[in-house]
């Protein structure tokens, strides 16, 4: 299936500051693709690149199967990383506003605007004020401002940010319906746990680079094969010197192992019962965070 | 460009406006004001008119009181024939309405002892015994230097007084004028100020000519000079707010930056015209000759400057040009620098054009057709602030108003194609302040 977005290559610097130094991603139609990467690895330049916000510097964009025109924008549904609201409007006012300018009607607007309200659970706040709201209530309304021309491709800039677990849930639920429709959504984050929950596809950036790029069980599958959990008592700590392990992460008597890809899991055990008293050793699949850390590991 | 998104885009920015409750205290409070300030002084001197009755001894033997009397009475007559009269125009002074007093007077002639008669008057004025207010004593001196007693409850009542003194004078200086045998009526006619009745000669103006005339000119100037400085930066505050909280990225996904910027100034544009329209709209019902002359507010011989449609719709015209000039400048400025304190530096630039005009207001005022006001009026930066100033004044010759719109649309049709391209490439720039080169660049990006 030809991907609804692609990403070529795409390079920007700000005079000796390389901000984005080689990013490529293809994200294919229904599906929820997160955008990962630490802080200032180059997620929010990347996103500002496809909204053609800047202009890469080389590098090529695809959507929907062709170079990016300006008409295609309208297409997408955007939300910037900080909040995109004017602050003296109300919050229905707003929303008409934000559908009108990509050409729908007024008439059309009211209901689907009421309808949305009442789902994430607005609905008497909207004669407020933006600035009356608080920070996770004006997340909501932009998300519903992205989401109302029903966009073929919704591209989220850190969505979750602010949001207590419950409106998280939400969201996700939301997202989900969205990819239900067919429709794609790119979303960024720093939050590896929660896009383990969402994301059916990954690109994984550091320091302006794509590191790891695909879907996320095929890449948990490949990378995830040397990866155990291990619950023994003695120093745990020492495991982490051992020429074996690649990552280990020790909490509460428990351990997550993640061994280089050529060791041996039951040499590696062998020398462990020498200074641990060993109860249990599994294989396991390996969390998002630990293919991350070593990910960014190996590309520096 | 898709007009539908500049529509949807002045739209918001109108109702935005309009829907505010500080747009229209603003738009209520200056003519509140300017009514307050002009009107109410006026207003209150003429509510605190006063009646007082008084008994006048006349010793000077010359019926000084008797014609005081007769004075009182006659300006009495004058002023309810005048009210009746009214709303005509009035030309010619018209004393009745002025006069903050009237009064009713006694005449006693002294008695055999001046003593008791006068603790008698000063009984009856202070039990106010048969409603008296003051007794005034004329002694015979009075018709040389000396002055009249003037006996009352309060001697505070300055204007009272000065109405009372102006009264008795004029009786006195024609008993004088009798004693030393010289006809006080022939004296009048001789001695008859002469007025000068300031007309303008029709077709050359709007206005009905001098003092008020003038105060139209100084008002309009600084109404067009308030407005054009409050939306110009109206719309360096609403690009420094769409950029500061990103709302930005999000419209230029759905619409151009141009399309963004035209809509904005449109909109704040039409803000504008819709305060200024209610601003001459008041003063176009607070001039209209029947209510100025019923309400007694002018002095006499002054006719109200009426507008017309012609100079309402040049007056239009020129604030539209007028704003489109420096909000385009304001726009470009909000769109290049990250927040208010960067830009107010820049934008005070700006200030200074719509402060120029300001400067040579008085030498315009004097002579509007002088070389130098013609001139100003011509450079399309002043044109929207000096043309009206003429106008109100003295009616511009046609070819120096076409060649002044054309020059002021030329110079804002450059400023919205410079301008525009600013704006587009600053409104997404963020991070460090742009040097003043750095902007002029991206005027040129293609």
């Amino acid at each position: 299936m030809n991907p609804i977005l692609e990403v070529r290559d795409v390079r920007k610097s700000y005079g000796d500051f390389v901000a984005v130094g080689g990013v490529s991603m293809s994200v294919p139609p229904g599906s929820i693709f997160g955008l990962l990467g630490p802080n200032g690895a180059g997620k929010t330049s990347t996103i500002r690149m496809i909204m053609n916000i800047t202009a890469p510097d080389t590098g090529e964009i695809h959507v929907f199967g062709h170079p990016r025109k300006p008409d295609d924008l309208r297409r997408i549904g955007y939300l910037p990383e900080e909040r995109g609201l004017y602050r003296k409007m109300t919050v229905t006012d707003q929303l008409l506003f934000l559908g009108e300018i990509r050409g729908l009607k007024r008439a059309a607007l009211g209901p689907e605007i009421d309808r949305w309200l009442g789902r994430v659970d607005l609905t008497k706040w909207a004669k407020s004020k933006i600035e009356e709201l608080s920070k996770g209530m004006q997340q909501k309304v932009q998300l519903i401002g992205t989401v109302l021309h029903k966009p073929d491709l919704l591209i989220l800039d850190e969505p979750f940010s602010g949001l207590d677990p419950i409106n998280q849930e939400l969201f996700r639920e939301l997202l989900q319906d969205y990819r239900s429709q067919g429709k794609s959504v790119v979303l960024s984050t720093h939050g590896m746990e929660l896009a383990e929950r969402m994301c059916d596809q990954i690109c994984l950036i550091s320091n302006g680079k794509t590191v790891l790029d695909g879907d996320l069980k095929e890449i948990k599958r490949r990378l995830g094969g040397n990866s155990f959990r291990v619950v023994a008592e003695g120093d745990l700590d020492r495991l982490r010197t051992m020429p074996e392990v690649e990552h280990a992460t020790v909490q509460d008597g428990e351990v997550k192992l993640m061994l280089r890809p050529d060791a041996d899991g039951a040499e590696t055990l062998r020398q462990m019962i020498g200074f641990l008293k060993v109860r249990e050793f599994r294989s396991e699949e390996p969390e998002l965070e630990q293919i991350f850390m070593k990910a960014v590991r190996d590309a520096a | 460009m898709r007009l539908e998104n500049v529509f949807v885009v002045l739209k918001r920015e109108y109702l935005q406006r309009v829907k505010n409750k500080g747009f229209w205290i603003a738009t209520l409070a200056v003519p509140l004001f300017a009514s307050a300030v002009t009107i109410l002084p006026t207003l209150l001197i003429s509510k605190s008119h006063t009646n007082q009755t008084i008994v006048v001894v006349d010793a000077t033997g010359q019926g000084v009181a008797e014609a005081l009397k007769a004075q009182v009475a006659k300006t009495a007559a004058a002023k309810s024939k005048e009210a009746a009269a009214a709303p005509t125009r009035r030309r010619g002074p018209g004393k009745g309405e002025s006069r903050l007093a009237d009064f009713t007077i006694e005449t006693q002639t002294p008695a055999a002892d001046p003593q008791a008669q006068r603790r008698e008057l000063d009984a009856r004025v202070r039990n106010g015994k048969g409603k008296v207010d003051a007794w005034m004593w004329l002694g015979p001196g009075v018709l040389k230097e000396e002055p009249a007693e003037y006996h009352a409850r309060n001697t505070t009542n300055f204007l009272t007084q000065d109405t009372l003194r102006g009264d008795l004078s004029e009786v006195v200086r024609r008993t004088r004028l009798r004693l030393a045998g010289i006809d006080p009526a022939r004296m009048e006619e001789l001695t008859k100020r002469v007025e000068l009745d300031a007309v303008q000669v029709p077709g050359t103006g709007a206005s009905g000519g001098g003092v008020a005339g003038l105060i139209f000119a100084v008002v309009l100037f600084f109404l067009l000079y308030m407005s054009i400085l409050i939306w110009g930066q109206q719309v360096m505050m609403g690009v420094l707010e769409e950029k500061g909280t990103r709302v930005i990225e999000v419209l230029i996904s759905a619409i151009t930056p141009f399309e963004l910027m035209m809509g904005k100034l449109l909109g704040i544009c039409l803000v504008g015209l819709t305060q200024l329209g209610i601003w001459l709209g008041t003063v176009l019902v607070l001039t209209a000759p029947g209510i100025v002359a019923t309400m007694a507010f002018l002095p006499p011989g002054v006719s109200m400057p009426t507008l017309t449609i012609g100079m309402m719709l040049n007056l239009a015209f020129l604030f539209i040009l007028g704003f489109f000039a420096y909000a385009t400048f304001y726009a470009a400025i909000g769109a290049s620098f990250n927040n208010l304190q960067e830009a107010q530096q820049v934008s005070s630039v700006g200030v200074i054009f719509v402060v120029a005009p300001a400067m040579v207001l008085n030498s315009v005022i004097n002579d509007p057709s002088s070389t130098m006001a013609v001139a100003m009026s011509l450079f399309p930066l002043f044109t929207p602030l000096i043309m009206p100033l003429r106008i109100a004044l003295e009616m511009p010759p046609v070819w120096q108003l076409a060649l002044a719109y054309v020059l002021t649309l030329a110079f804002v049709t450059g400023m919205i194609w410079i301008c525009s391209r600013i704006y587009r490439v600053g409104i997404l720039m963020y991070g460090k302040k742009p040097t003043i080169k750095e902007i002029w660049r991206w005027a040129w990006y293609t």
